[in-house]
């Protein structure tokens, strides 16, 4: 990992045509600003780990789970 | 037709139905063309084989089943991923997870979009979202 020292209003930039800048330190956090295309997508990287993590779950499953979920479905059905 | 052979066994399907997700999933970048298996028990239900990696298949619902009032809007950029306006029809899905212990649970907070008019999907992330990656069903 590259690792570099910035103060506030100082920023970097990755290739041409993305800009992350540091606009203040508060309270043992860094707010930071990106300039990116649109067609960049920007996580925070716990989401992103997280959705990664819950597609990698929700594929792990069966048919007598399936099964189970459509019986346990149209009984909520019943209720209403 | 091809044929692929996934956990559940061999499935026959047509090339030209199937759907692209021409970004594949947050993560999972390569599971970009599926095809839609109904599940005949339970409408509501249906389930996306993916044809990259048939490892993988996702559970998948309308929301506004569970969740009448979940609404979220879809951008121009995404708009352009699927060739679509903003106009056009679009579905919106949550993929289910059955936990460990087998409780249901909707990811509200990266929904899919999916043009019937493109045959084309992708996953969205929402920032700041109210709804959790794991949403119990509601209580009746």
């Amino acid at each position: 990992m590259l690792v570099l020292t910035r103060k506030p209003g100082e920023g970097i930039l990755i290739g041409d045509d993305i800009t992350v800048k540091v606009i203040e330190l508060k309270g043992g956090g860094a707010r930071i600003g990106i300039e990116a295309p649109r067609t960049k997508k920007i996580y925070r990287q716990e989401l992103y780990e997280r959705i990664r993590q819950e597609n990698i779950d929700a594929a792990d499953w069966d048919f007598t789970d399936l099964d189970n979920v459509s019986k346990s479905l149209a009984q909520k059905d019943k209720v209403k | 037709m091809k044929k692929i052979t996934t956990r559940f066994g061999e499935v026959e399907y047509d090339p030209e139905k199937t759907i692209l997700f021409p970004e594949g999933f947050v993560g999972l970048e390569h599971l970009k063309s599926f095809i839609v298996m109904p599940n005949e028990k339970n409408q509501p239900l249906f389930w996306l084989q993916n044809i990259n990696d048939p490892d993988f298949a996702f559970v998948v619902t309308d929301p506004t089943n569970f969740f009448p009032d979940y609404r979220i809007a879809i951008g121009p950029e995404e708009c352009k991923l699927l060739q679509i306006t903003e106009d056009d029809d679009i579905y919106i899905l949550s993929i289910v997870t059955i936990t460990p212990d087998k409780k249901i649970t909707l990811n509200l907070t990266a929904p899919l979009f999916f043009s019937p008019k493109t045959n084309r999907g992708l996953q969205t992330v929402l920032e700041n979202s109210p709804y959790d990656v794991r949403t119990p069903l509601p209580e009746n």
